[in-house]
């Protein structure tokens, strides 16, 4: 990072003053994310005062407040903090790898295919296989349709159109399959029907065992992969240059922007717009350097993901909206005007 | 209409050339295509006289014929009169929409792979029929007191309605001083997105009751289609066929570029807009009345392409709707009988058999 830094014709004071900017605003963001979190604990159906929050939260007891915190919103608002740490930061490495601006995990089809996948071994074979395979059957899915979309999407994979032809199409196929084993799925239809339009309602420590071992250390291994992605986006040529092993670097980021989609898909279902929404936030908000632009993202991402759960679980309560109408609402306008300022 | 190879100067000439020279080794393609010209023709009416005698009730061929004449038991009369007939017909007409739709649509956005579903136009109809449905269902029942009823006839006019408005709107969305194929098309993918993304979670935090109706719905079927059915069909296409002669020069001329099609004295806008609304209306109308069936619109046009080579332009047409209505009663066909007495939707059948045609073409042309 620092060599880019160095080469940038910015005064020092100027390079200080971005240096510290950014900082703040990472950690702004994710105190803010936390804190919609903490304060979306007390409201549900149960308003818990946050007093009580404070106080149970430091010494779990057997009041009903202690449970209501500890087994159903405590889990549920890590789980929404994690997922939406993970598909924003997914988007923006398929962004930056393809260095297209309509890349995420949606539109790529890789999530149409791990939910394609998990539904049919939901209904085909529900006894044999556990949840927690479930991510794994959702990285196969996945990895799958994303190596057909780049596959179709020509060598540079840096056309919007035909990425988004390519992704639109694989996602229609594997959508075909989904919707005729639902057709054939009986009375489990409602409960795959809420997860296939991304729901966290329900979700608890169990599910959070299931992603955490694929999101952690994704989310982790992003801040290591750091000086690839950033000669990534720059080009495949000064990538080279830069001595970059082109090829092999773009299929590890894309691996692990999978890895990072198929956790959250696995537990949440296919959240759409979160991906594809907030790495162009972050760089709306002066995201820099890629690490600040990973940084910003995954705050971003929590922050989206937390309030939309807050709001999914609230505008129409007592009944639970779907949370990826919430992401549609919210993100949809920012996709339309994505494609607004492109130039034609 | 039949697109032009290429924008250079050959191309356009040979485009607009209405005898225009065959290369020998293209002679020996257009024996093969036009062999197969002759077997779809021939397959055609077979095709569709399977779709009326077969089905989940077992008929004899005695009792079918019959009862096409009016002569059968009351029973055969209510299967073949207000069931299969229909169908077929409605299917007919659905296919020759959706084809139709996706020769021009593929035409003035000068995108080959342009289709209802990648505008948005299904989406939208999708949305409208989910708002109804919810809303007929929850101004029926308030209480147990029947406030107000909505007639549920009306749904294939929701669909159509909603259609064209999301057709429209991104028709305006794309508008930047004219209109750019490029910028149409993305703006379709995505509105189509956040509409099917609102539609999904409409379905699944209010569908209850009807969950699987709508779904079936949504996957694009042909069940229980009636003659009701037709009559939102058939002023589209009267209307249609009313505007496509009208249409032929302008349309074979936007496929050029822009600045060419004007120096040839077009109206670019203007006949783009109207080619548009014709476009995105047959569709609309098409997915009111059976849902939204992907990949028709798509493959047809390049199916009949092919087949068309080497014989004259004009019967360009009438191929693209010949496909496209065999396609579809085909398609239900199969989906009846595959499963029997199940049916499997003619938009599954449909995206199964058409999508892989369509990534081939996105790997050769994009």
């Amino acid at each position: 990072m620092s060599k880019f830094q160095a080469l940038s014709p910015n005064s020092y004071g100027a390079a200080r003053r971005q240096k510290a900017a950014p900082f703040f605003l990472v950690t702004g963001i994710a105190a803010v994310a936390v804190t919609v979190g903490l304060l979306g604990l007390g409201i549900g159906a149960q308003y818990i005062p946050v007093s009580e929050i404070i106080r149970v939260l430091w010494l779990p007891d057997d009041s009903v407040s202690s449970i209501i915190l500890w087994e159903l919103r405590l889990p549920r608002m890590l789980i929404a903090l994690l997922a939406g740490a993970s598909l924003a930061v997914a988007g923006y490495l398929l962004q930056s790898i393809t260095r297209n601006p309509l890349a995420s995990p949606s539109l790529t089809g890789v999530t149409s295919g791990a939910a394609m996948l998990v539904v049919l071994a939901f209904v085909c074979l529900p006894q044999l296989i556990s949840p927690y395979y479930y991510p794994f059957l959702a990285l196969f899915g996945g990895t799958a349709a994303a190596s057909i979309t780049l596959f179709l999407s020509g060598p540079t994979l840096s056309s919007p159109l035909r990425l988004a032809l390519a992704g639109v199409s694989v996602s229609f196929l594997a959508a075909a399959v989904t919707t005729l084993t639902l057709l054939s799925a009986g009375p489990q239809t409602g409960t795959l029907l809420f997860w296939l339009s991304g729901g966290l309602q329900g979700r608890s420590w169990s599910q959070l065992l299931i992603m955490l071992p694929w999101v952690v250390p994704g989310l982790v291994c992003v801040f290591f992969c750091l000086r690839p992605l950033a000669l990534l986006s720059l080009g495949d040529e000064p990538a080279q240059a830069m001595g970059v092993n082109v090829r092999l670097w773009r299929s590890l980021l894309a691996l692990l922007a999978i890895c990072l989609s198929a956790g959250v898909v696995a537990v949440a279902g296919p959240i759409a717009f979160v991906g594809l929404c907030v790495p162009h936030m972050a760089r709306m908000l002066g995201a820099r350097t890629t690490g600040t632009a990973v940084a910003l993202s995954l705050a971003l991402g929590a922050l989206l993901l937390v309030s939309a759960d807050l709001f999914s679980r609230t505008l129409a309560a007592p009944r639970e909206l779907p949370i990826g109408m919430i992401t549609a609402l919210i993100g949809g306008p920012i996709f339309l005007a994505i494609i607004y300022r492109q130039k034609a | 209409m039949q697109p032009a190879p290429s924008s250079s100067m050959s191309g356009i000439a040979s485009s607009l050339k209405k005898n225009r020279k065959i290369p020998a080794q293209q002679l020996s393609g257009s024996r093969i295509s036009g062999g197969l010209l002759g077997l779809v023709i021939f397959s055609f009416p077979i095709v569709v006289i399977l779709a009326i005698f077969l089905g989940t009730v077992d008929l004899e061929t005695a009792e079918t014929l019959f009862a096409l004449f009016g002569e059968g038991s009351q029973r055969t009369d209510t299967i073949i009169a207000f069931q299969r007939l229909p169908r077929v017909i409605v299917g007919l007409l659905v296919g020759v929409h959706f084809a139709l739709s996706g020769a021009l649509l593929q035409a003035i956005t000068r995108n080959p792979l342009a289709d209802p579903t990648i505008l948005g136009v299904s989406q939208g109809a999708t949305l409208a029929v989910m708002l109804f449905l919810m809303f007929a269902v929850y101004a029926g029942n308030s209480d147990g007191s029947q406030l107000f009823t909505i007639p549920l006839e009306y749904l294939p006019l929701a669909g159509c309605l909603g259609g064209l408005i999301a057709g429209f709107a991104v028709y305006l969305l794309s508008w930047q001083s004219g209109l750019s194929p490029l910028r149409l098309t993305l703006m379709g993918i995505a509105l189509g997105a956040v509409l099917h993304a609102l539609a999904m979670g409409l379905l699944a935090g209010w569908g209850s009751t009807r969950m699987e109706s709508i779904l079936l719905w949504m996957s694009g079927s042909l069940y229980a289609r009636g003659w009701d059915h037709l009559i939102y069909l058939l002023p589209w296409t009267v209307a249609s066929l009313f505007f496509l002669p009208l249409l032929r020069r302008p349309v074979r001329l936007l496929q050029l570029e822009d600045d060419c099609a004007t120096s040839f004295g077009l109206s670019v806008p203007l006949w783009r807009s109207l080619a548009l609304a014709v476009g995105a209306g047959l569709a609309a109308s098409a997915v009111g009345v059976v849902g939204p069936v992907g990949f028709i619109g798509l493959v047809v046009p390049h199916l009949a392409r092919y087949l068309s080579r080497g014989t004259n332009q004009h019967f360009y047409i009438p191929i693209v709707a010949l496909l496209g209505a065999g396609l579809v009663v085909g398609s239900d066909l199969i989906g009846r009988l595959l499963l029997s007495p199940n049916e499997v939707p003619v938009g599954i059948i449909a995206a199964l058999l058409g999508v892989p045609v369509f990534l081939v073409l996105l790997r050769r042309y994009g």
